[in-house]
């Protein structure tokens, strides 16, 4: 699945601070990358090939369950090409693209075509997550065994809840018997009938609000569901405190996994009160102690990991009033360095758990990378955390401009990133330019 | 200098003051055209009858040129989007840009894309800063002046939830100093009600016993008259109601209009000595000349 396939190369990064609570590894040391592998690990390492890394941070890849590329259908504002170079220059190595295209990624030469532009396109591993249910409906099942046949690596309805509870319990009954893990956006759609949270923020702007139950009572169905059926269930973007309970009280009774986003973890609700669309998400910001509950979660491993929920979108959808603007936000570039801007530095979690809950965790859950060991995929990330920087539409590679984070400092940036031990993403060199 | 009215949610009470006391000048005919060579824009992408027409009869009196432009044959209706329709009427030398739609933030929105004066004449849900300043000019005359609203109990009754009245004039009455209530049933009040950390009240009456001196009604949208929001008219009526009985000792009814009249107000009420209902509608004007005039800056040039 890979769109990865360069010619294979040894390459030495000496005296990195090499990170990865997966394995312990947590000090100054020397790795050989060889054949697409990690070939050593060490000290004194040497090489025909050698990249000096002394002061930065070297984690095993970063890997995203959640993003849309928006391809097929609107390369205007993402395509794999610069998806994936989104993703890289945010130290990803690993990435799920969602299937709410145009068309929906629902048929299995659809996902066939696709497969076939991620191997001539991506720069990093990407997979395939298909539809649920066909057009994304939730009302017929997709033929899930096809679209696996074709390359799919799990399914979603993502962008919607799924109407029905009976639907959503046969859809993962089958996609157990498929093999496929299912990924769920769990919104009420009865509930959700506004486009921000329903607080006091909404009140006052007199922006549409939804309540917080929208995604909870939907969070209390899959997880109860999940629990049953067996299915290997994953719920994303958790952006309350009570759905990041209720994931955590069917966690040992269920494989229900979860993940919450860098924005429901950095930013909140008051961001509405100017009116801009650009801040119009799904799931909505939430306020302050939503934020906090759902940061505690993560920190604890009630939520397994972070998921950006990378959405691209042309400056047309975004430039609107508030309940006419797209929802979503880019996510890929800036995941990391705001995270480790608002939650590190400020004492919330600590760099080990960031790095499991964007490296290893989410590269378990794939079951490909997110581990710095000999023998396994030379899948990294070069982290300078000195760096300060200002995130603006020139330093963002996307093909969109909707970061929440425009205008922002942040301090830690990715200088490099590493697929199958070759560099898909390079500021090494400027940034040594800038040193010397 | 052009100074923006997109909302009253941070207004300060010298700001009301000096509006009010130019639409004073105004009603008195002690300003002659000051938007003379001035061009003014009315938007309206969304329809409206005594908004519409109360604006552009201010611009004109003011001397003003006026183009306006609705919903039904403009590029409005061709879907033209928002921002391009502001930036082509930016660029046509508009100096005010009244503007009326259908969605909350479209007026700041506005603002971010011209250097005119944008006046919102109503977005969405959020804000209506004319309607509210309107209002203050009628209850200012009848208490006796600005002044004499401090103090003063008003309850804002009906659909505050959908009311982008409501989200002017809370803030506007409690500027002026005004003690403020709301009274609705809490599926017609924002989901947190304590937004603006005013006391909630179950009725008319109960809103009497609070010392309510002024009963704001708001008007009820036909869509949410009976369904999931509210059982009946009737019910609704019985207790968020204004009826004859209602008005005792100087209480004062104030309505945004249009009225629904035996819904939430009695059609008895509507045109009774207590009703402050036509002179809010006839402060229109006065109230929308000196918004224009203090918007464009034209204001200030008259004073120098």
């Amino acid at each position: 699945l890979s769109g990865y396939n360069r010619t294979l190369t040894e390459l030495v990064i000496r005296r990195a601070h090499v990170l990865d609570p997966s394995t312990g590894l947590d000090g100054i040391a020397d790795v050989r990358l060889r054949e697409g592998r990690v070939a050593e690990i060490g000290e004194g390492l040497r090489g025909t090939r050698e990249l000096d890394a002394d002061g930065l941070h070297l984690f095993p890849g970063f890997v995203d369950l959640h993003a849309h590329w928006r391809t097929p259908g609107r390369e205007d504002e993402e395509s794999v090409e610069s998806g994936s170079g989104a993703a890289a220059a945010g130290g990803f190595t690993g990435v799920v693209m969602m299937p709410n295209t145009y068309p929906v990624v629902d048929k299995p030469a659809i996902v066939g075509g696709l497969v076939a532009r991620i191997e001539k396109e991506s720069r990093v591993r990407a997979y395939v997550s298909a539809a649920l249910h066909a057009g994304l409906r939730g009302e017929r099942l997709t033929e899930m065994r096809l679209l696996k046949e074709a390359g799919a690596f799990c399914v979603s309805d993502d962008g919607l809840g799924t109407p029905s509870a009976g639907v959503l319990r046969n859809g993962m009954l089958y996609a157990r018997s498929a093999g496929l893990p299912v990924i769920l956006h769990c919104e009420d759609h009865t509930l959700a009938t506004g486009v921000v949270h329903d607080g006091a923020y909404a009140a006052l702007a007199g922006i549409p609000g939804s309540p917080a139950s929208a995604e909870d009572a939907a969070t209390a169905t899959a997880v109860v569901l999940a629990a049953e059926t067996g299915a290997r269930v994953h719920i994303t973007h958790v952006s309350t405190a009570l759905s990041a309970a209720l994931v955590g009280f069917f966690k040992g009774r269920s494989q229900v996994t979860a993940d919450t986003t860098p924005h429901h973890l950095t930013l909140t609700d008051g961001l509405i009160a100017g009116l801009d669309g650009m801040y119009r998400v799904n799931p909505p910001l939430r306020p302050e102690q939503d934020r906090d509950g759902v940061t505690e979660a993560l920190r604890d491993g009630v939520l397994d990991f972070v998921a950006t929920d990378h959405a691209p979108h042309a400056s047309e959808e975004k430039e609107l009033p508030f309940e006419e603007a797209a929802p979503g936000f880019l996510g890929h570039e800036t995941a990391f360095p705001a995270l480790y801007t608002e939650l590190v530095l400020d004492g919330r979690i600590s760099l080990p758990r960031l790095v499991e809950a964007m490296s290893c965790s989410p590269g378990r859950w794939v079951g490909q990378g997110g581990a710095l060991s000999v023998g396994g995929m030379a899948d990294l990330a070069l982290v300078d955390l000195s760096e300060e920087w200002m995130v603006s539409r020139e330093t963002l590679l996307s093909r969109s401009s909707n970061s929440p984070y425009l205008g922002r400092g942040l301090t830690g940036r990715v200088v490099g990133t590493i697929v199958g031990a070759e560099l898909v993403h390079d500021r090494i060199g400027a940034k040594f330019g800038v040193r010397a | 200098m052009t100074r923006n009215l997109l909302t009253l949610e941070a207004a300060r009470r010298e700001d009301l003051r000096e509006i009010l006391e130019l639409a004073h000048a105004h009603a008195r005919g002690e300003t002659r055209s000051p938007l003379a060579g001035k061009t003014v824009c009315l938007a309206f992408f969304e329809a409206s009858t005594r908004t519409a027409v109360s604006f552009e009869l201010a611009a004109r009196r003011c001397g003003a040129d006026v183009i306006s432009l609705s919903e039904s044959g403009s590029a409005i209706a061709k879907g033209e989007s928002l921002v391009d329709t502001v930036v082509t009427l930016d660029r046509l030398g508009a100096d005010a840009l009244v503007l009326r739609h259908p969605a909350a933030g479209a007026a700041a929105l506005a603002a971010r894309y011209t250097g005119a004066a944008v006046v919102n004449a109503g977005d969405g849900c959020g804000q209506h800063p004319t309607q509210a300043l309107l209002d203050l000019y009628a209850l200012s005359e009848a208490a006796g002046g600005f002044d004499e609203l401090a103090g003063r109990r008003v309850a804002v009754v009906g659909d505050v939830l959908h009311s982008r009245v409501a989200r002017s004039v809370i803030p506007a009455f409690t500027a002026a100093g005004m003690e403020v209530a709301l009274v609705a049933p809490a599926t017609l009040l924002p989901w947190d009600s304590g937004a603006w950390g005013l006391p909630i009240l179950d009725s008319v009456g109960e809103a009497l016993l609070w010392g309510a001196g002024v009963l704001y009604v708001l008007r009820l949208q036909k869509e949410r008259m009976t369904g999931a929001r509210i059982p009946s008219l009737a019910e609704y009526a019985r207790f968020y109601g204004v009826a004859r009985r209602h008005l005792g000792d100087g209480v004062l009814v104030m309505h945004p209009g249009p009225v629904n009249r035996g819904v939430e107000i009695s059609g008895d009420v509507v045109l009774d000595g207590h009703s402050l209902i036509p002179d809010q509608v006839a402060a229109g004007v006065h109230v929308r000349s000196a918004v224009l005039a203090l918007a464009t800056g034209a204001a200030h040039e008259v004073a120098a």
